[in-house]
């Protein structure tokens, strides 16, 4: 217990006096106000012509009924691709910083293990998203009430927010290739490019048919309404994308462990 | 049990590139081991291998009898490292900064961030983010880092880079009070002898991967070469004077005579007899001592730096 409690205290100081963690939560608070402006435009489309470019994108985006759901609807899958690429960006700093700030060799001989440290950044990454999810959710109600969406429903929100809790975790789940990335590649280089292509990748196999087969797509696929054509997963994909995390995680481990650290 | 850091033909390759090859050495106890090489020779990869960043390819390394490994994390608490250019979490203070250290070394007692501080001269930077540190003092603070636990064993890759004259007399003055006052073994790398050479007891030579000599630090002043340099208002006739009394010379590149015998090296004084019973007295009669980066290049089968 020492051991995790001592690189975890240590990984949350690294924290402090970093803009970074403020900047992810001003975006995260960001996105669902921009998303909550797109649904009020689309819901007005008298005020629609006179937005120019946000105008034409609400309407092109065709949210179905300006209520609740379809807002809630709107959100779950905003967070299924913002969450891939923000977690990503987390991960990426998280590991990638010891690398770029070449702090690395500074924590390899000391007499606590290495996956330790590794296993304490995971639960910094963990505590990091899932402040992020509930800001982006938060904030997603409050622009919601604001802006006067009709057909709010303790229900509703609740059944909404179960299936965005799992598209989150499902998406914070597939931060830890990105970890091994960031290992692999010392730096945020490799792990960002990483990140845009399973986001690139993740749309194309959706396209295709092939989503619930790839890990990266399998959130996004899972926020999407019930009875979407070609979007329905079966057990299969959950373990797919289980077992990439798992390979993630180990493999971050083995690098951090076995590889040489130069 | 004497030898605190032990080597057994530690090897590293990268490719067809032998980084290090069959390095066996030795450091006991108290010693202050000065670890000299180029840029590249290989001294880094060495430590690196000690430290347990990297696995050798062939080899093993020990450390107070223990092998190394990446998982063997008890070596670790008694030894402090320092390698290459110390970078901190340029967002954090000097005190963060070494509070990370002491958490993640197990210290309770946190008075030794205060000591460590003040050992290493850092106290008015205390709370200066490590990104507004200056060379010299970022390279503090990475020695702050390796000392903090008091360690028995240290080992630092080229500790004094980045320091100013001052800070490199007080450095070298608080490793060999550690060493000499206080049992600490340490391994030190560096690229100048002359510096190392003031205060290791013993020095490893490394060029191209290999250890190529070990000697005392004591007994390095007879390993350097001397000359007797001889000049006189006539240089054509002191020579064949000289050569006369059955002296082997030679003339440098500025034309002054030089004698390498080492008995006329101790004994000037009989030149100086024989050229002035000549009529030729000398204008110059100068004992010359190889320095030590001449010796060092030497070494390494370089010439002025140049192979």
């Amino acid at each position: 217990m020492k051991n995790i409690f001592a690189t975890f205290i240590a990984e949350c100081m690294k924290l402090r006096g970093s803009r970074i963690f403020w900047i992810t939560i001003l975006i995260f608070l960001f996105i669902p106000f921009m998303m909550g402006l797109l649904f009020f435009v689309q819901k007005h489309p008298e005020i629609s012509a006179k937005l120019g470019m946000i105008g034409t994108k609400a309407t092109m985006l065709r949210l179905g009924k300006a209520d609740w759901s379809a807002y809630l609807e709107f959100l779950i899958q905003g967070m299924a691709g913002i969450g891939l690429l923000g977690f990503g960006f987390v991960t990426s700093w998280v590991f990638g910083r010891e690398y770029s700030d070449r702090t690395l060799k500074d924590i390899l001989a000391l007499p606590v293990s290495r996956s330790f440290i590794v296993l304490s950044k995971f639960i910094v990454i963990v505590i990091w998203c899932i402040l992020l999810i509930l800001v982006f959710f938060t904030c997603g109600l409050i622009f919601g009430k604001i802006i006067g969406i009709p057909g709010w429903s303790n229900e509703i929100i609740f059944q909404y927010a179960q299936t965005y809790i799992v598209t989150s975790f499902l998406t914070l789940l597939l931060c830890t290739p990105v970890a091994f990335f960031a290992s692999y590649g010392r730096g945020y280089l490799l792990p960002m490019g990483f990140v845009i292509l399973t986001l690139l990748m993740a749309n194309f196999t959706g396209l295709v048919g092939l989503g619930p087969y790839f890990p990266w797509a399998i959130p996004g696929i899972y926020s999407a309404p019930a009875g979407t054509e070609g979007m329905q997963l079966f057990i299969g994909s959950y373990i797919i994308l289980a077992f990439t995390s798992v390979l993630g995680f180990a493999g971050t481990i083995a690098w951090w462990r076995f590889a040489d650290q130069h | 049990m004497d030898d605190i850091i032990k080597t057994e033909n530690l090897s590293k390759h990268y490719g067809d590139v032998n980084a290090v090859s069959n390095m066996s050495l030795n450091v006991r106890k108290g010693e202050i081991y000065g670890f000299l090489g180029l840029n590249g020779a290989g001294k880094t990869t060495t430590i690196r291998m000690l430290l347990g960043m990297i696995r050798p390819t062939s080899g093993i390394a020990f450390i107070n009898g223990k092998r190394v490994y990446a998982d063997n994390i008890e070596l670790w608490k008694n030894v402090g490292s320092l390698v290459e250019i110390p970078y901190s979490y340029p967002n954090l203070t000097v005190r963060e900064n070494l509070d990370i250290t002491r958490r993640l070394r197990f210290i309770p007692d946190k008075s030794l961030i205060d000591k460590v501080i003040d050992k290493l001269q850092l106290g008015s930077y205390s709370n200066r983010k490590a990104k507004n540190l200056s060379l010299g003092n970022a390279q503090r603070l990475g020695l702050a880092k390796a000392l903090i636990h008091n360690p028995d064993i240290l080992i630092l890759d080229e500790p004094t880079n980045g320091l100013d004259p001052a800070g490199i007399y007080e450095i070298r003055e608080m490793l060999s009070d550690l060493a000499i006052n206080h049992g600490v073994t340490i391994f030190i790398s560096s690229h100048i002898l002359g510096e190392i050479s003031r205060f290791a007891t013993r020095i490893g030579i490394i060029h191209e991967g290999k250890l190529i000599q070990e000697v005392d630090t004591n007994k390095l002043d007879k390993l350097c070469r001397k000359r007797l340099l001889v000049n006189a208002k006539n240089t054509k006739e002191a020579l064949s004077i000289l050569i006369q009394n059955g002296y082997t010379v030679s003339k440098t590149t500025n034309d002054i005579i030089e004698i390498k015998d080492e008995d006329t090296i101790r004994n000037p004084d009989t030149i100086a007899t024989i050229m002035v019973n000549a009529g030729c007295p000398p204008t110059l009669l100068q004992v010359e001592e190889e320095d030590l980066e001449s010796y060092f290049l030497r070494t390494i089968g370089m010439n002025g730096g140049v192979k």
